[in-house]
């Protein structure tokens, strides 16, 4: 599903962010990304979905070597991939049902599909009850709740969470790893990074550890560290 | 792509009026340059109608009697072309004359339709080397006496002041014109920017989700169109309103034969609010494009 074959990345500056990193997931994975800040995790989620570009390498996904995607395709490539952040990137003055419904508006759904999707996938993250509330009288385990059914309404094949629980105290964490592992079991893979030992040790899955740029691990049913 | 008419035109509402004292005076510059485009354009018509005769150079006419004979008019000619101090000359004959009578007075069909091309008098509108009003009329006289012809006539100091004076006026019109016309450019280069600005976190999200390019890029696209549009829009409707007090300023036509069809009308001015028009979607089309290529990438 997701094929990288020696990719390097630097940034303007010498920055090496990623150094020769190959790495291969395969369909339905749920893979940790771990490592100290600064090692290139997020790096590596932003040059899947082409937010950045390689400057080295090459990056399949689906089958496709996303370089060779001429950048109206870049889209198409987007909405197969679902993305959650530390910061939620909610809309403030929209609802949570509008914050929803604006990823299925914005690449063209139609209306009817988005009143039958938006209900159902909040029913799913457990907020049925809270649609017409605006993220700002939400708690953070909710917003992350918003953001993820948002990423995921659109039912991508692949889900990028870039710390999704960097924000959230141990147990509303938990709550939303129950809800990644959810989605996890739909088929979708799931890349995670994080450096939330807790989670990493308790929810045993696959673990790449990037240390300034480099794969020095990567273990099925890993640990933190 | 299926593009959401009720999404673009929510979103391009929402921009205009976030950024509403912005949009104002951009629409605002536009409306004015714009009003001086279409001003110094009529303006030059109407001169450039009331002086016909006087286009390119010429610097005398003679006329000729309507029923001049074919030897007499030969002799004018070559008399003409063999001047050495004759740069060039061009014939008009009866029907052009009468063309350029009825384009003339075309408001008083009364007076158009009880001339025919026949009573009109042919002539030969002359541009001299030397253009001095001694050398003119030292050049000119001799043909007053040539058989067949009815009169001489040489451009008047007025002609020429209308002439110039509109060249200049039009001209620095046009200056100020492009002046403010690049300045509305850069206004709504910046309102669209602005509200890029205020709208990033949208953006990012819809770049996120996968919404195309065009899909982003169309409600501001239209919100600088829109702001184009409005401003022409205004200037064609103050044009619309300034014309009769335009033509009231002019001298009376019997006082000033020169003057009589100075106004520019039908087609002429459909042509200028055309042009303000079209010029408006460019300037609102430039603004947004450069300001939506320049920060709203992939
Ligand atoms: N847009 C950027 N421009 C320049 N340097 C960057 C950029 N993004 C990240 N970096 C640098 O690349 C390295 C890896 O960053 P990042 O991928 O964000 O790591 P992590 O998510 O693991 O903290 C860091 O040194 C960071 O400063
Ligand atoms: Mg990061």
């Amino acid at each position: 599903m997701i094929k990288l074959e020696e990719v390097t990345k630097v940034y303007k500056g010498d920055v090496v962010a990623l150094r020769n990193a190959s790495v291969d997931i395969n369909k339905g994975e749920f893979v940790y990304l771990v490592g100290k800040s600064g090692s290139g995790k997020s790096t590596f989620l932003r040059l899947l979905n082409k937010e950045e570009r390689p400057t080295r390498g090459r990056i399949f996904v689906a089958g496709k070597d996303i370089g060779e995607l001429s950048s109206w395709k870049v889209p198409l490539l987007r909405r197969n991939i679902g993305c959650v952040f530390q910061d939620f990137k909610l809309l403030p003055n929209k609802t949570v049902s509008e914050n929803v419904a604006f990823a299925l508006e914005v690449i063209g759904r139609p209306r009817q599909v988005i009143k039958a999707q938006v209900p159902a996938i909040l029913d799913l993250v457990g907020l049925g009850n809270k649609a017409e509330n605006f993220p700002d009288e939400l708690s953070g385990g909710e917003q992350q709740r918003v953001s993820i059914a948002r990423a995921f309404v659109n039912r991508p094949l692949i889900l990028l969470a870039d710390e999704p629980t960097g924000n959230l105290d141990p147990a509303t964490s938990v709550g939303i790893m129950r809800l990644l592992d959810r989605i996890n079991k739909t088929g979708t893979t799931v890349v995670m990074a994080t450096h939330d030992r807790n989670i990493v040790d308790t929810m045993r899955r696959r673990v790449i550890e990037l240390d300034h740029g480099e794969v020095i691990r990567d273990q099925a049913r890993g640990v933190y560290e | 792509m299926p593009i959401k008419v009720d999404y673009v035109a929510r979103e391009t509402v929402t921009n205009l009026k976030r950024n509403f004292t912005i949009t104002l005076a951009s629409v605002l510059t536009v409306f004015v340059s714009l009003f001086l485009v279409g001003f110094a354009l009529m303006l030059r018509q109407g001169v450039e109608k009331a002086t016909q005769r006087w286009q390119g150079g010429i610097e005398f006419i003679v006329f000729m009697n309507p029923n001049a004979s074919p030897d007499q008019l030969q002799a004018v000619r070559s008399k003409l072309e063999n001047s050495p101090d004759t740069e060039k000359f061009t014939f008009v004959d009866q029907n052009a004359a009468y063309d350029e009578f009825k384009e003339l007075f075309k408001d008083q069909p009364d007076l158009t339709e009880n001339v025919g091309p026949d009573v009109l008098p042919p002539s030969f509108r002359v541009v001299p080397r030397e253009k001095a009003a001694a050398a003119v009329e030292e050049m000119s006289t001799p043909f007053k006496t040539q058989p067949g012809v009815k009169e001489v006539v040489s451009a008047t100091e007025t002609t020429k002041l209308v002439q110039e004076l509109s060249d200049k006026v039009t001209k620095g019109m046009g200056f100020v014109a492009i002046v403010l016309l690049s300045v509305a450019v850069l206004l709504i280069l910046n309102t669209i920017r602005m509200a890029m600005f205020s709208r990033r976190r949208e953006i990012e999200v819809m770049k996120l989700v996968g919404a195309t390019n065009s899909f982003i890029r169309v409600p501001f696209m239209l919100e600088g169109l829109f702001q184009g549009v409005v401003g022409a829009g205004l200037a064609v409707i103050a044009l619309v309103v300034f014309l009769p007090f335009f033509e009231r300023w002019l001298p009376p036509a019997d006082q000033f034969p020169l003057f009589s069809g100075f106004v520019p009308g039908g087609p002429d001015m459909l042509i200028t609010y055309l042009l303000v028009g079209g010029i408006g979607c460019l300037v609102g089309t430039l603004g947004a494009g450069v300001a939506v290529s320049r920060f709203l990438d992939v």
